[in-house]
């Protein structure tokens, strides 16, 4: 008897197992990367292959071997929402010829050079190799131009430091002022406002760890062209994922339509 | 020779009208002639039937014979008539001849054991000058640059700067305007170094009926010699830019030699190469050097090729220019339809250079701009220019992909103007919207295109295709990345693909291709036009795609910047000011008169006619100031003509004003140099001399031949003349004219037997 009920208390408990255990690591792994929203499908990308002027590139870099995601694809986050999302901004509101399809480019790629503009996401979990970071150096030295974001706090900072200084471990990383013509070039931005990512519907809070102020820092070539736009503690990836979920905050979505075109009319005009 | 044969030389031929003295009428003269022919032809019939040799004597025989006799018969009937020459001369002791002495420096250049003056004297000191005072009145002239009166040849000496050959004959002619001139002779190497000697003095000349014989002196070939004929540079530059001197060179005697050609400044050397030398002769070679124009200010520039062994002149391997670098940023203002990366990479480009600036026209939007490089905020506020006044203030102007409605008809007239009148370069670049996508085929601004738009669209093409460069292209400025040929085609050889290319059309006539896009199929397509459009011009470039080289190449590279920085600099160094001047020559060698030409426009670059114009003309001695004259024959043309007295640099600077308003400054550079144009074009210019006496009913003769000459002035319209009729019965050629016809009868009859 003692054994029945034993058996029947193991199978119940496998059971209960069953149901709770892939809904709770999914949680769990969406915790882990601050979002708790699936989309139920991507936007469309009518002409998908279509040869155009601007490419939404998308950095593929290696993942960090230390920091709080040692694994996965940090360099996919929000891919290919966000990009599709803000591409049909980038074709309804600029006179840009834009692919509605984004493109994904290793460092080591040589394709890497046909894509003067290009978008790093979660650099908090990056790593460069020596390999990485040279070429990525000439690319900005030629007149390429590398957008980062999403990723805040001290340690998350130290971690995008530890790869970025091996690209440019001469050149300071600065704040860009206010009036900066990256601010201007086309939507005059006149405050640095913080844009949260979509864990703000959880948690409230508009920063993530310890990064509560946002910071706009730059990478400067000599001619004083910027040439890396530095988006710490802030999140314009999701503000432009959820630009169509009801619950986000259109303001801060409008707002990152603007950091991220500005990004690339700046990049085309100077 | 001729006068052994026909008794008189051949002036009496040319000039004289033959006559028959002897009264008898010339038809009696025929009629004889033809019944001599009829008489001998039926004696010879006669004689042939009655010897029975008729048989034996073949028709063509028979033919000959008679022709002989006939002529024989002619010449006969012709010495009877009395042939004569009537001619005019010049009567003895009542007319003057000019003689005129060479002076110059060339003419102390030695040759054999005498300078070429030394064989001059030695030859009116031989019994020349004896034998024309004999006859005449004989005026002696010392000439180089101007005619001056001598007594004695032995005054003479070879101390001339230069030769006014021209001048100094229309100054004799002058001077002895009131006497009975008979002839002008004229001793002289014929080295016309001024060229004075133009096309409407001689035409003066001829009309003065006054027989000009030039007697040659010297070599007409030096035997080993190398000389800069001319030199071309551009009169202005940019700082900073790298020009192209277009050396032309000929020699003799040195074919295979290699030279050393270099550009100086100040002493310094811009540029050095190795030449081999080809053409020899009045053949002439030209070599392409290239060199940096530095910073601003004014360079003389020395051409010169280092002396070759047995080179006996080396005065001529050295030619002087002198090109004006002149400060200040050109703009260009580039106007684009939607932002691009080839925007951002000209853009880069052209702030590198400190010569351009480079403001932009953005369209970020349907209707928003952005602004680059503007002065002010009022500049371009309401978009691209509607008035010509502020359109003008450029002097370059670059459309991107922008379709042709962006513009308004008015706007469009404004651009072809802008090339047209006021003398910019448009450039025009291919894209989505360019070219015949935008609908520029139909639009006023398709008559300035370098290149015939193709129908419809579809033009644009974002494939990446490679170029190449054409034999035009290979020798622009605007394609060198490196300046020895060789290098630079291997340079282009390894360029990038671009990142798109658009098939425009056939360029226009005129147009000059300097870059192709190859096509798959081995077609290709123009890639980079050019062509001159009233006093501007338009080029196209067919891509918007050029960027790739940036992005293709190591950072280091600097092929897409050196490309398009002297593809912008050439739109803009050759845009002219409101106010351009410019003078007669590039230099002043040995010549002191300077005429200087100011073209003055109003700030809309309609010609400006009643202004005031003032040069004011800065040397080492300090400023002077002179007032410029209108053209009479061209609006907005102000001239004047000044005396530049002393060598060294000039400075001008030409200021403009009309009713209070200040029509802007123009300046130009000139230098004055002595003693150099005698060392240019050292041999006899045969050519030149046989022209001139040839065209004033003269004779030309080499020096060595002349002892003639003093006979032959006789003969002559000008002076005081008389008509003489000169016997031709007795002249020699027609003695042995008659004993050729007659031995040569002789021979055939005995050849052929009886006739």
């Amino acid at each position: 008897m003692k054994a029945r009920m034993t058996t029947r208390r193991w199978l119940l408990a496998s059971l209960v197992l069953l149901l709770v255990a892939p809904p709770l690591l999914v949680g769990l792994q969406r915790y882990g990367r601050g979002m708790q929203y699936e989309h139920d499908e991507n936007p469309d990308t009518p002409n998908p292959e279509e040869e155009t002027e601007y490419y939404f590139a998308r950095l593929a870099y290696q993942q960090a071997p230390s920091g709080r995601r040692r694994w996965g694809q940090s360099w996919m986050t929000d891919s290919p929402a966000a990009d599709r999302y803000f591409l049909q901004g980038v074709r309804r509101l600029t006179n840009i010829h834009a692919r509605t399809k984004e493109e994904y480019v290793r460092p080591l790629d040589e394709k890497l050079f046909n894509f003067p503009w290009i978008y790093a996401v979660e650099v908090g979990h990056w790593f460069l190799s020596d390999q990485d970071a040279a070429r990525l150096r000439e690319y900005l030295l030629r007149g390429g131009f590398l957008v980062v974001d999403d990723f805040h706090g001290t340690q998350e900072w130290e971690i995008f430091l530890e790869s970025i200084t091996k690209v440019f471990p001469e050149r300071p990383i600065v704040e860009i002022q206010l009036d900066d013509p990256v601010f201007h070039v086309l939507y005059d931005v006149d405050q640095k406002v913080q844009i949260p990512g979509i864990q703000f519907l959880r948690s409230g809070r508009t920063y993530e760890f310890d990064g509560v102020d946002p910071h706009w820092r730059g990478i400067y070539d000599d001619q004083g062209r910027l040439m890396v736009v530095i988006n710490f503690d802030m999140d314009l990836g999701d503000a432009w994922e959820w630009a169509d979920y009801p619950d986000y905050p259109e303001k801060w979505t409008a707002l990152a339509y603007r950091f991220g075109i500005n990004y690339i009319i700046y990049s085309m005009t100077h | 020779m001729f006068e052994f044969f026909f008794k008189y030389p051949r002036t009496v031929f040319q000039k004289g009208e033959f006559v028959f003295l002897s009264g008898w009428p010339g038809w009696l003269l025929i009629v004889l002639l033809v019944a001599a022919v009829a008489g001998l032809g039926w004696h010879l019939r006669r004689h042939l039937v009655g010897t029975g040799a008729a048989e034996r004597v073949s028709p063509l025989r028979r033919g000959i014979a008679l022709a002989i006799e006939a002529a024989l018969l002619a010449l006969l009937l012709f010495i009877a008539w009395h042939p004569a020459m009537r001619v005019a001369t010049l009567r003895p002791q009542q007319n003057v001849i000019a003689v005129m002495v060479d002076t110059s420096k060339s003419m102390g250049l030695k040759e054999s054991a005498d300078t070429r003056l030394d064989k001059v004297q030695a030859a009116l000191a031989g019994g020349m000058l004896d034998q024309i005072r004999g006859k005449f009145q004989v005026r002696l002239y010392g000439f180089s640059s101007q005619a001056d009166r001598i007594e004695d040849p032995k005054q003479l000496t070879s101390t001339g700067a230069a030769t006014r050959l021209g001048e100094s004959l229309a100054s004799v002619l002058q001077q002895t305007s009131t006497l009975p001139l008979g002839a002008v002779v004229v001793f002289t190497d014929g080295s016309d170094n001024l060229g004075s000697l133009d096309r409407g003095l001689m035409a003066e000349l001829r009309q003065k009926k006054i027989p000009i014989h030039t007697v040659g002196v010297g070599r007409t070939e030096i035997p080993k010699d190398i000389e800069i004929v001319d030199v071309s540079v551009p009169t202005q530059a940019l700082p900073g830019s790298r020009l192209n001197a277009r050396v032309s060179l000929r020699q003799t005697g040195l074919t295979g030699q290699k030279a050393h050609l270099t550009i100086r400044d100040a002493g310094k050397i811009l540029a050095a190469r190795d030449i081999p030398l080809t053409a020899s002769g009045q053949n002439v070679q030209t070599e392409e050097i290239l060199f940096h124009s530095g910073e601003a200010g004014t360079r003389r520039l020395q051409v010169a090729i280092d002396p070759l062994p047995g080179e006996e002149v080396i005065g001529n391997n050295v030619l002087t220019r002198v090109v004006q670098v002149i400060p200040g940023r050109r703009r260009i203002l580039y106007v684009e339809g939607e932002p691009r990366w080839e925007y951002k990479f000209i853009k880069r480009a052209a702030d590198e250079d400190p010569t351009i600036r480079l403001v932009g026209l953005l369209r970020t939007t349907a209707n928003k701009f952005y602004r680059q490089g503007i002065d002010n905020e009022q500049q371009l506020a309401d978009g691209f220019p509607t008035k010509a006044v502020e359109l003008f203030e450029y002097q370059a102007l670059i459309i991107g992909t922008v379709e042709a409605t962006f513009f308004t008809p008015a706007q469009q007239d404004l651009i072809k103007e802008f090339v047209n009148r006021r003398g910019g370069a448009a450039l025009f670049l291919g894209g989505r919207h360019s070219f015949s996508e935008g609908g520029w085929g139909a639009s006023a601004v398709a008559e300035i295109l370098p290149v015939k738009l193709a129908a419809g669209t579809g033009t644009f093409h974002r494939s990446p295709v490679k170029v190449e460069l054409t034999a035009q292209g290979r020798e622009s400025l605007i394609c060198r990345l490196d300046e020895e040929a060789a290098k630079n085609l291997e340079r282009w050889g390894k360029m990038p693909d671009l990142a798109d290319y658009q098939t425009t059309g056939e360029p226009k006539p005129g147009a000059v291709v300097l870059m192709n896009a190859l096509l798959p199929g081995n077609r290709n397509t123009p890639m980079l036009v050019m062509q001159n459009y009233g006093r501007g011009r338009t080029l196209a470039m067919a891509t918007g795609g050029s960027w790739r080289w940036r992005m293709r190449l190591d950072h280091k590279d600097v092929s897409h910047a050196t490309f398009w920085q002297q593809l912008l600099r050439s739109m803009v160094s050759s845009t002219p000011d409101a106010i351009t001047v410019t003078s007669d020559r590039p230099i002043y060698s040995d010549e002191q008169r300077v005429t200087l030409r100011a073209e003055v426009r109003t700030k809309t670059f309609e010609p400006a006619n009643n202004a005031t114009v003032a040069a004011t003309i800065t040397s080492d001695q300090g400023p002077t100031t002179v007032e410029m004259h209108p053209s009479p024959d061209q609006e907005g043309v102000y001239q004047v003509e000044w005396t530049a007295e002393k060598t060294g640099s000039y400075r001008v600077e030409v200021a403009a004003h009309r009713n209070e308003e200040d029509l802007g400054r123009g300046t130009l550079a000139f230098y004055r140099e002595d003693g150099v144009a005698e060392n240019f074009h050292p041999e006899q210019n045969r050519q030149l001399l046989e022209r001139i006496s040839e065209q004033t009913g003269g004779r030309y003769w080499p020096l060595e031949d002349s002892k003639k000459l003093p006979s032959e002035l006789s003969f002559s319209e000008a002076g005081i003349t008389t008509r003489e009729s000169l016997d031709l019965w007795d002249m020699p050629i027609l003695y042995f004219l008659a004993l050729l016809l007659l031995s040569t009868g002789w021979l055939l009859r005995r050849t052929w037997g009886a006739i």
